[in-house]
């Protein structure tokens, strides 16, 4: 252990060096940022996106670079401190110049950065679902746009039969925003209001300015709430749309199942586990429920079986320092992530140049890639067409897919659009 | 018993004659129809059939176990593996259509299985539920009528009052009428439907509340007015039940939090409130409890392999089963005593006991020690939860008059009481909590009669921990394991340790339960309270949105009045007046 550290640290020193030393060596090379939260409450989620980015940095290397340089990534810790990762970016584009950045997982921390990215003219490729209701032509959202995710998991509980929603989320941005859309968007599909649970707040005129329950992150005690949707869904026919994060799915669903509501029921489907996630959460206690993401591992294609056992691969003869190596799983941010370098080298090839504004133009005009979750093609407004997936929690952890909507165009602009 | 099993089988052997296919051709059939709405057709038909092949061969399709075999150039054969599985993992194909062996061995990981979607497993369920009716399992059964009574499945009528007369439990017989009653709400005959109503009002029936509004609703009901009033009553009935419910709930609901928060803080009521050891890593010692019992699941099941500091240590498993695994909890628990109260010997021994007389400085020793542990919990196991599972006689739950009692919870607050007598016991009935109290009273007295206060402040701090270990055990079962499990509750326990009354156990009692009840009741009424002051001008909005919060809100306001408390009575409730404390 001891010993490999010293070694790699070595290492790092030499190329440090060396890099010093050749300044010619440095031009065959293009330096890429990766800005996520390695340490602090967001590590559990994000190391797994600097692990992916390494893999795939290394797979293209391996197959010649971009445009005939290697990739250097540039790593930093984000800390899980939003202004840090402000700084982190400034450093980034200032200090170490880079062409492109991948990163970011909370809406906070994008909020953040971007300042920094557009006073720069940089370029952030931000992979994890989110609220939409922004577009910034510095940043290219590979993420799930709610049109992407919460509006077709919605569609497909309407097909089953579901006529009373309950929207209960962790208390930040992404969900309180996500509910709004979606309380207009059940509203339009001829959902009683008296049908959606979890309450309203209402601002001076009676307009509603914010629906659902929300707890704060690090919740304990969901009994009242529980006890509410069982009332809720008494009569059959009811369903949670649930944007709790983290770990607070565990007491949440602890105390589902204790008070004997299951997957029948009333499903509750959510947006924020993905397989990842279920490597710290009870998978047996979630049998049944549902999820919805633009990728799954069980994914059946040739390029997925790829995809999966090329990062097993790499994740075993990796020496990452304090890289975990057993038990791990591939999901959706994960290869929004993977999808993302994709893109932006196929950017860069048909734009003949690494400027931010050539590469920008390049994928406005539209550019594929045949991912592991199947095709996506950048759009206009800096968003991704790509296939969306609905599936049921197995007690493995893993999602049995049920419905897929294909080629979903991203679109970041939904409040007010439901009439 | 047997007379009850004849009519049924005359019933469905009834049905069965009408059916046109044995029920396997059927299931067959839909397993190769194209499309979901098609299957679903077919399925349907099964509705009251008799055949005893349709439970077997629908649960294997619900669990994934129907397989097509699709040979090229031939029709695909829906079959089912049987047998056991020889070298190549290979079992014995039984087509569907049949029930016979098609003549060949299939491996299972080759072939697909028969989608099904959850509208696909819901016609299933509808399917079964008729044989459930029947069934023994009384969970099976209490199911089945809450799927037919939701569905207002008016199919199912003569099936729900050939069951009345023969059911003699009366939980299955509530849930009975109440399906019987929301099955003819549906009924055309206005009588019926009254009469429907008036059942509903007499069983206080939460579930009909859906129901009987889309009735209102309904035209047919707007112009007949006994339906409209008898409809208005019915409602009001279940809304009077709601509220009785809503309270009874909401009691269990403090007395569970108000437990948990008693457990979690008694270990430091003896720490800091006896001691006067402001013991920051009260926390880590939860969280050394929490993980003692995830060790002690992994040995009971299949070992656990950690590599803290680089070193590999296996832990072998005992590899039990059923009931024995199932147990494990009840081992966990003294062992994650113990372990904390060893714990808790060694940070005594090693920090604490050099700063008795400098409580501040204990405060920031144990803070460094919290984070160290932390770190220690880190490195061990990860920094990411991990699972602990919930024994069967866990996680099930009793419902009395519709108040749902989680057996977890009950246990904590069983198990709460039963410590919370024990520790009085050894404080008050023991020579070992006659030294405890000698100690704590009067430190220099007690030395001056020869009891050795190093060795009891020592067993005292243990005692402590271990409780505080105890507490984490439990915490296991309702919420996650993890390096700073402890950080989200040492604040909590201070909070019931400083309301209650630094120096006594019975001010730590009633302030968590105090606490619990409060947190609990402000959570379920704020909002109803908000709601009644919505016209006060200014103030009636805002209130309501706070209310809203009411998870939140319920901490706001119980910190709140915390500081109101503490300034009326700034010793807690229950002040204890001894010299260690001055």
């Amino acid at each position: 252990m001891s010993t490999t550290r010293i070694a790699s640290l070595l290492s790092v020193g030499a190329l440090a060096l060396a890099s010093l030393v050749s300044p010619a060596r440095a031009e065959e090379t293009v330096k890429v940022g990766v800005l996520h939260s390695l340490s602090g409450t967001m590590a559990i989620s994000e190391t797994s996106l600097r692990d992916v980015l390494l893999f795939t940095f290394d797979e293209i290397n391996a197959k010649g670079g971009v445009l005939g340089k290697k990739i250097t990534p540039v790593v930093v810790d984000g800390a899980s401190n939003w202004p840090l990762f402000a700084e982190k970016a400034k450093q980034l584009l200032e200090q170490d110049k880079v062409a492109v950045t991948f990163g970011c997982w909370t809406s906070v921390s994008r909020k953040s950065v971007l300042p920094v990215y557009e006073k720069n003219n940089g370029l952030l490729f931000y992979p994890v679902q989110y609220e939409g209701e922004e577009e910034s032509k510095n940043v290219a959202y590979t993420a799930e746009a709610v049109n992407q995710q919460a509006t077709p998991a919605v569609d497909y509980l309407l097909a089953q039969g579901v006529k009373k929603f309950y929207l209960l989320g962790s208390d930040y941005v992404y969900p309180q925003t996500t509910n709004l859309v979606l309380l207009e968007y059940l509203l339009s599909k001829g959902v009683a209001l008296e049908n959606i649970g979890g309450g309203f707040r209402k601002d001076a005129s009676g307009k509603i300015i914010s629906a659902g329950k929300y707890t704060p992150f690090g919740h304990t005690d969901y009994q009242q709430i529980v006890a509410e949707i069982k009332q809720f869904s008494a009569g059959g026919g009811a369903a949670v749309v649930s944007t709790l994060n983290g770990d607070t799915n565990v007491p949440f669903f602890k105390e589902y199942a204790a008070s004997g509501l299951t997957a029948e029921s009333c499903p509750v489907v959510s947006f924020s586990i993905s397989e990842d996630e279920f490597r710290g959460l009870p998978a047996d206690k979630l049998v049944g429920q549902l999820g919805c993401w633009t990728y799954f591992q069980t994914i059946k294609s040739p390029a997925n079986k790829k995809f999966v056992a090329d990062f097993q691969a790499w994740l075993g003869k990796s020496t990452v320092p304090g890289i975990v190596k057993d038990g791990r799983v591939t999901c959706s941010p994960m290869v929004l992530s993977y999808d993302g370098v994709y893109l932006w080298k196929a950017c860069v090839e048909k734009a003949g140049s690494f400027e931010v504004d050539k590469v920008r133009d390049a994928w406005k005009s539209g550019v594929s890639f045949d991912g592991p979750g199947g095709k996506v093609t950048t759009q206009p407004n800096m968003h991704l067409t790509k296939n969306v997936f609905i599936g049921e929690t197995k007690a493995d952890g893993q999602f049995k897919i049920l419905k897929s909507f294909d080629n979903v165009y991203g679109e970041p602009w939904l409040k007010g659009k439901f009439k | 018993m047997r007379k009850t099993f004849s009519i049924i089988t005359a019933f469905f052997c009834l049905f069965a004659k009408l059916g046109a296919e044995e029920a396997r051709v059927s299931i067959a059939r839909a397993a190769l129809a194209k499309g979901e709405s098609a299957q679903g057709v077919i399925l349907n038909e099964l509705m009251g059939r008799a055949d005893e092949s349709i439970l077997p061969l629908l649960d294997a399709w619900r669990k994934d176990r129907l397989y097509l075999y699709e040979p090229t150039g031939a029709p695909a054969v829906p079959v089912l593996l049987e047998g056991a599985k020889d070298g190549k993992g290979a079992q014995v194909a039984v087509s569907v259509a049949t029930g016979k062996a098609i003549g060949l061995r299939l491996v299972a990981d080759d072939l697909n299985s028969v989608a099904h979607s959850a509208n696909l497993r819901r016609i299933m369920k509808a399917v079964l539920d008729l044989t459930d009716l029947s069934s023994a399992n009384r969970a099976k059964k209490l199911g089945a009528l809450a799927a037919i009574g939701q569905g207002q499945q008016v199919e199912k009528l003569p099936a729900l009052e050939r069951r009345l007369p023969l059911e003699t439990d009366p939980a299955v017989i509530k849930a009975l009428r109440e399906a019987l009653a929301l099955v003819r709400l549906k009924s055309p005959d206005v009588e019926i439907r009254l009469a429907a109503l008036r059942e509903l009002e007499s069983l206080q029936s939460l579930a009909s509340t859906d129901f009987i509004k889309s009735l209102q609703k309904d035209p047919a009901t707007l112009k007949d007015v006994r339906l409209a009033d008898a409809a208005r009553t019915a409602l009001l009935a279940v809304e009077r039940h709601r509220t009785v419910v809503d309270f009874g709930g909401t009691l269990f609901r403090s007395l569970s939090l108000g437990s948990i928060l008693i457990i979690v803080a008694l270990g430091l009521a003896i720490t800091f409130g006896l001691m006067g050891v402001i013991n920051m890593a009260h926390g880590e010692m939860i969280a050394i409890g929490a993980y003692t019992t995830y060790v002690v699941q992994n040995v009971f099941a299949n070992g656990l392999a950690l590599s803290p500091f680089g070193v590999s240590i296996n832990l072998p498993g005992l590899h039990t089963t059923g009931w024995w695994r199932e147990s494990y909890f009840l081992f966990a628990l003294p062992l994650s005593f113990l372990v904390a109260a060893g714990a808790g010997i060694l940070l005594e021994r090693g920090v604490i006991r050099f700063l008795y007389r400098r409580p501040l400085e204990s405060l920031l020793a144990t803070w460094g020690v919290s984070l160290l542990l932390q770190q220690l919990l880190r490195l061990t196991f990860g920094a990411n939860n991990v699972q602990v599972g919930s024994p069967v006689y866990l996680s099930g739950n009793w419902i009395v008059g519709d108040v749902l009692l989680g057996w977890n919870r009950v246990f904590v607050i069983g198990f709460a009481t039963l410590i919370v007598v024990g520790v009085w016991l050894v404080l008050t009935r023991t020579s070992v909590g006659l030294l405890i109290r000698s100690v704590t009273q009067n430190r220099s007295m007690a030395a001056c009669m020869g009891v050795r206060t190093e060795r009891v402040n020592m067993l005292t701090f243990a005692l402590g921990s271990g409780l505080a270990g105890l507490a984490g055990a439990f915490l296991s079962q309702i919420g996650n394991v993890g390096p700073s499990l402890g950080q989200s509750y040492v604040v909590d326990s201070f909070m019931v340790v400083v309301v209650g009354g630094v120096g006594d156990l019975v001010g730590t009692v009633i302030s968590g339960l105090g606490i619990g009840s409060f947190d609990q009741f402000t959570q379920q009424y704020s909002p109803m309270v908000a709601g009644a002051l919505a016209n006060v001008p200014f103030v009636g909005g805002a209130l309501q949105n706070l209310a809203q919060d009411s998870a939140v809100f319920g901490k706001i306001l119980v910190l709140c009045v915390i500081i109101l408390f503490l300034q009326w009575r700034p010793s807690g409730l229950f002040a204890a007046r001894t010299r260690s404390l001055d």
